[in-house]
C-alpha cells in the first residue's frame, strides 16, 4: 500500500514538475513564468516529503515558494512600465533545444545503464532531531553552518550596493 | 510499484535539462534567472534522492541540499540587483544587449 | 729581405686607404694610389738588382718567405712568396707599366667623378697581379688569380651606367669563370697527388705522377690559361672589354692581366713537360688563336678593338712558344709586349681624348695635329709589327728560334702568317688615323702627363729587344744568336705586311666595303666574328635564359603562392573564427554546452565500448 501511495504520488509530483518547467519555458507572459515557477518549487517540496526529508522541504517552501518566487515575481513587476509589456516573444531556439535533448538523453541513458546499488528506499530515516544535532554538531555541519552565514552577509551587502541609486 | 531511485535521478535529469533549455534560450535576463533557478530545483532532488538511497543515516545529501539552497538565494538576490541596475541604465533587460565583448 | 713583401703590399694598403674614404675626398687623394705604385716599382727595381746576375736560374729562388695564417684540419695555412728570375722580371714590367699607366689615367680620367674608386680599383689589380708573379703555393696564385678577376670585371664595368660595360664587364667574368673551372679542377688533382699546393714541391715531383693524371691536371692549368689569355675559344669577352677606360685596358687587357695566363703556363711548364699531347694542343690552340685574331683584327672600325685583336693574337704567340717548350721565348715577348702594347692602347687613348671617337672611320690626318702621339704610336705599331730593330722584332724571332728547336716547322710558317697579318692591319690602322684628309676640326695633341709615361714606353721599346741574349742568360738559359735566315725572313714578311697594307688603304683607299661587295658570304663570317659570339648565345645562353626565366616563374607562382597562400590562409581563418566571438552570452553559453555533450558521448561511447 505505502508503495501505491508512493508510486501515485511521485506520479503526480514528477507531472507537476515538468509541467511547470515547460510551463515556464514555453508562456510569453513573464508573470505567468514567475508563477509557474512557484508551482516548480512547490511541487520540489512535495518530493522531499516523498523522500522523507521534512525539514528540507519545509524550508524549500519557506525559502524557494515563500521567497525566491516571490522577488522574482516583485523584480519583474518593477521592471514592467506597462501591463502589456510582460508579453514577449517566447525565444525558444530548437539548436539549445536539440542540445538540452541530447544532453537529457545521454544523461538517461547513463542513469539507466548503471547498476544502482540499492533496489528500493532503505527502512531508516532520521528524524528532525537527529538532523539538528548533527547540523549543529561541531565535527559535522557546524562550519560550513557558519561560512553560509557568512555568504549571506556578503550577499546582502553585495545586493545593497547594487541597488543604490546614482550619485546626483 | 516501488519508487526506485532511477525515477528519481530521470526526473532530475529531465527537470535540469528543461532548465538548461531555457537558461540558453531565453533573452530576458529575468528569466534566464529563473530557468537557472529550477536547475538549481533539479540539482537538489538529485542530492536529496542519493541521500536517501545510499545514505540514509547520514543523511549527507540533505546537509548538502540545505547549503545549495543557502547559495541560490544568495545567487538570486544579487542577480536581481544586478538586473535592476542593468534595466536602470539601458532600460532595458535583456542579455543580448551585453555584448561589449564581442571580437 | 722582407721589403719585397711591401711590393705587393703597398698598391694594396692605397686601395684599402682610398677604400675607407668618402667619395670627395677619394678624388682628391690620387697621390697616394700613385706614390704607392711609384714605390713599388722602386722597390721592384731593386729586387731586380737582388736578383742579378741571375746563374740561380728559374727553379731557385733568391728569395723566400712563408706567413702561417692559421691552421686548417691541423695543417698550417701559409701564405709565402718567392722571388726568382722570372718573378723579378715580372715585377719589374708590371709595376713600371702600371706607373706608367697610373701618371697617364691622372690625365685621362681627371674628370670623371668617381676617378678615385678608378684608382683605387687600379691599385687593388696591381697588387693582386704582383702577388700572383710573387706567390709561392699555387693556392695563393689562385686567391689573386681571382681578385684579379674581379678587378677586371669591375674595371671594365667602370661606367656601368651604360649598358655596354655592363654586359661587356658580365661576359668578361663569365668566360674567364668557365677557364677559371679548369684551374680549380686542377688545384684540387694537385693537391690529391701532392698533398700541398707549395710550387717547388709539386714542380718536383712530376715525375712521379701518373699519366693520365699529369694529362688532367695540365688541361685544367691549360683551361685556365686559355681563359684568362684569351684563346680561341674563350678569346670571345676581350674585344667586348674594350668597353672599360682606355688606360685600364693598357693595364689590364695589354700588358698584364692577360698575361698572367701565360704566366701560369710558364710557371708550371714541367706539368706539361711531361704531358706532350697536353703542350702540343697548346701550340695548336695558340696557333689557331694567332691566325683568327689576326684575320679579325684587319675588319674592325673601332681603333681599340683592333688593338683588342692583336692583343689575343700576340697572346696566341706566347702560347705557341710555351707549346715548343720554351719558356725564355714566352716570357721575353710578354715582357716586349706588355710594353709596346701599353704603349698603344696609351696612345690610342690619347688619339680618343683628342677626337671624342673611337671609330676610325671618322679620323684622318692626325699626324699634323697631334705629333707626339703620332711618333710614338708609330713606333709602338713597328714594334708590333716585328720591324727592326725594335723590341718585337726579336722576341718574335725568339718564338721563331724556339719553334724550329721543337721541329714543328708549321708552327713557324703560320706565325710568318699571322706576323704578316699583323703588319698588314697595323698598317691599316696608321693609314686610317694618321694619314689622308683631317676629318676632326678641334683634334689637340695630349698634355704633358700623358706623353711622359708613352714617353717611357717608347724607351722601353727601343731598348728592350736588344737585351735579349742577357734576358735568357739572366733566366738561366743559353744565349742564342740570331741566325739571319730568320731575321731576313721575318723583316720580309714584316714589309711585305706594311707595303701592302699601304698599298691597299691608302693608295687605293679601300676598306671593308670591299669585301663586302665581292664576297657577302665572306664578309658575314668576318662581321659576326667567325660566330663565336653567336654559338656560344645560341647555346648557353638563351636556353640559360629560358631556363633561368622558368624558374622565376616558379618560385613567383609556386613558392610565392604557397607562402602567400599560407598568409591568407591564416587571415580567412582568423576571419571566419571571429565570428565566434559574438559576445553575446548564449553563444558561449550554448558553445560550451555543446562541448560538453560532446565530451559526454564520448565518455559513453568509450565506456560502452570497453565494456564497462
Amino acid at each position: 500500500m505505502p508503495s501505491t501511495v508512493d508510486g501515485i504520488a511521485f506520479a503526480v509530483l514528477a507531472v507537476a514538475l515538468v509541467g511547470g518547467a515547460l510551463g515556464m519555458l514555453t508562456t510569453k507572459n513573464i508573470m505567468h513564468a514567475g508563477f509557474w515557477l512557484l508551482e516548480v518549487s512547490v511541487a520540489a517540496a512535495g518530493v522531499y516529503f516523498l523522500l522523507d526529508a521534512n525539514y528540507l522541504a519545509l524550508v524549500q517552501l519557506l525559502v524557494y515558494a515563500g521567497a525566491v518566487s516571490v522577488l522574482i515575481i516583485f523584480s519583474v513587476m518593477i521592471t514592467l512600465r506597462r501591463r502589456e509589456d510582460a508579453v514577449r516573444p517566447r525565444d525558444l531556439s530548437w539548436q539549445a533545444g536539440l542540445l538540452a535533448l541530447a544532453f537529457a538523453g545521454m544523461m538517461i541513458a547513463a542513469i539507466a545503464a548503471y547498476a544502482w546499488p540499492v533496489a528500493g528506499m532503505p527502512a531508516g530515516a532520521p528524524d528532525l532531531v537527529a538532523f539538528g544535532t548533527r547540523l549543529f554538531a561541531p565535527h559535522g555541519w557546524a562550519l560550513p553552518f557558519e561560512i553560509a552565514s557568512v555568504v549571506l552577509t556578503a550577499a546582502l551587502v553585495g545586493a545593497v550596493w547594487w541597488s543604490r541609486k546614482e550619485d546626483e | 510499484m516501488r519508487v526506485g531511485l532511477e525515477a528519481f535521478l530521470i526526473l532530475s535529469a529531465v527537470l535540469f535539462s528543461l532548465g538548461l533549455f531555457g537558461a540558453v534560450s531565453k533573452k530576458g535576463a529575468v528569466q534566464v534567472l529563473m530557468s537557472l533557478e529550477v536547475m538549481a530545483v533539479a540539482v537538489n532532488i538529485n542530492l536529496v534522492a542519493f541521500s536517501r538511497f545510499l545514505t540514509p543515516l547520514t543523511m549527507d545529501g540533505q546537509f548538502f541540499t540545505i547549503f545549495a539552497m543557502v547559495i541560490s538565494a544568495a545567487e538570486i538576490g544579487l542577480g536581481l540587483a544586478l538586473v535592476l541596475a542593468i534595466y536602470r541604465r539601458s532600460r532595458q533587460s535583456e542579455v543580448t544587449g551585453l555584448n561589449e565583448l564581442k571580437g | 729581405m722582407t721589403w719585397i713583401a711591401a711590393i705587393p703590399a703597398l698598391p694594396a694598403i692605397a686601395f684599402i686607404a682610398l677604400i675607407l674614404m668618402p667619395g670627395a675626398v677619394r678624388n682628391r687623394s690620387l697621390w697616394i694610389p700613385v706614390g704607392a705604385i711609384v714605390a713599388s716599382a722602386a722597390l721592384s727595381i731593386a729586387a731586380f738588382f737582388q736578383t742579378v746576375p741571375g746563374e740561380h736560374g728559374i727553379t731557385e729562388a733568391v728569395w723566400r718567405a712563408s706567413w702561417v695564417l692559421g691552421t686548417v684540419d691541423g695543417a698550417p695555412l701559409m701564405l709565402g712568396m718567392s722571388l726568382d728570375a722570372v718573378t723579378a722580371v715580372m715585377l719589374l714590367t708590371i709595376t713600371l707599366v702600371s706607373a706608367c699607366v697610373h701618371v697617364y689615367s691622372l690625365s685621362y680620367m681627371g674628370h670623371d667623378a668617381r676617378k678615385g674608386l678608378y684608382f683605387a680599383e687600379l691599385s687593388l689589380f696591381t697588387s693582386a697581379m704582383l702577388l700572383l708573379v710573387l706567390a709561392d703555393n699555387l693556392l695563393l696564385l689562385f686567391a689573386a688569380w681571382e681578385v684579379m678577376g674581379l678587378c677586371s670585371y669591375l674595371l671594365i664595368g667602370f661606367w656601368f651606367e651604360e649598358d655596354e660595360p655592363r654586359r661587356a664587364s658580365q661576359k668578361a667574368f663569365l668566360v674567364t669563370r668557365v677557364g677559371d673551372l679548369g684551374l680549380m679542377f686542377a688545384l684540387v688533382a694537385i693537391f690529391k697527388t701532392c698533398g700541398t699546393w707549395d710550387l717547388a714541391t709539386v714542380l718536383g715531383s712530376v715525375g712521379e705522377w701518373a699519366p693520365g693524371v699529369t694529362v688532367a691536371i695540365a688541361i685544367g692549368l691549360l683551361l685556365g690559361a686559355m681563359g684568362k689569355s684569351a684563346q680561341v675559344p674563350l678569346h670571345v669577352w676581350l674585344p667586348d672589354a674594350m668597353a672599360g677606360p682606355t688606360p685600364a685596358s693598357a693595364l689590364i687587357h695589354a700588358a698584364t692581366m692577360v698575361a698572367a695566363g701565360v704566366y701560369l703556363v710558364a710557371r708550371t711548364l714541367p706539368i706539361f713537360e711531361a704531358a706532350p699531347a697536353v703542350q702540343m694542343a697548346t701550340l695548336i690552340i695558340g696557333t689557331v688563336t694567332a691566325l683568327v685574331a689576326g684575320l679579325l683584327a684587319c675588319v674592325q672600325h673601332d681603333i681599340k678593338k683592333v688593338l683588342a685583336y692583336s692583343t689575343i693574337s700576340q697572346l696566341g704567340l706566347m702560347f705557341m712558344a710555351l707549346g715548343a717548350g720554351s719558356i725564355v721565348a714566352a716570357l721575353f715577348h710578354l715582357v716586349t709586349h706588355a710594353f709596346f702594347k701599353s704603349l698603344l692602347f696609351l696612345g690610342a687613348g690619347s688619339i680618343i681624348h683628342a677626337t671624342d671617337t673611337q671609330d676610325m672611320r671618322e679620323m684622318g690626318g692626325l699626324r699634323k695635329v697631334m705629333p707626339f702621339t703620332w711618333g710614338f704610336f708609330t713606333i709602338g705599331s713597328l714594334a708590333l709589327a716585328g720591324v727592326v730593330p725594335l723590341s718585337g722584332f726579336f722576341s718574335k724571332d725568339e718564338i721563331v728560334l724556339s719553334l724550329q728547336h721543337a721541329g714543328q716547322g708549321w708552327a713557324v710558317a703560320l706565325l710568318f702568317v699571322a706576323s704578316l697579318l699583323t703588319a698588314f692591319y697595323m698598317t691599316r690602322l696608321y693609314a686610317r688615323v694618321f694619314e689622308g684628309p683631317s676629318k676632326i676640326a678641334h683634334a689637340h695633341e695630349s698634355g704633358r702627363l700623358m706623353l711622359a709615361p708613352m714617353g717611357l714606353l717608347v724607351f722601353a721599346t727601343l731598348v728592350l729587344g736588344w737585351m735579349a741574349p742577357l734576358f735568357a742568360r739572366f733566366l738561366g738559359h743559353e744565349a742564342e744568336s740570331l741566325p739571319l735566315a730568320v731575321a731576313l725572313t721575318s723583316t720580309v714578311i714584316a714589309a711585305a705586311g706594311i707595303g701592302l697594307g699601304w698599298f691597299m688603304f691608302h693608295l687605293r683607299g679601300v676598306d671593308t666595303e670591299v669585301l663586302k661587295a665581292r664576297s657577302p658570304l665572306v664578309y658575314a663570317a668576318f662581321a659576326r666574328k667567325f660566330y663565336f659570339d653567336a654559338f656560344y648565345d645560341a647555346v648557353f645562353i638563351r636556353p640559360f635564359g629560358v631556363g633561368a626565366r622558368g624558374l622565376w616563374a616558379f618560385d613567383r607562382r609556386a613558392i610565392d603562392g604557397v607562402v602567400n597562400g599560407l598568409a591568407s590562409l591564416a587571415r580567412g581563418t582568423g576571419q571566419r573564427l571571429r565570428r565566434l566571438q559574438t559576445g553575446r552570452l548564449q553563444s558561449y553559453q550554448r558553445l560550451v554546452l555543446s562541448a560538453v555533450v560532446i565530451l559526454m558521448a564520448c565518455v559513453m561511447i568509450y565506456v560502452a565500448m570497453t565494456g564497462a
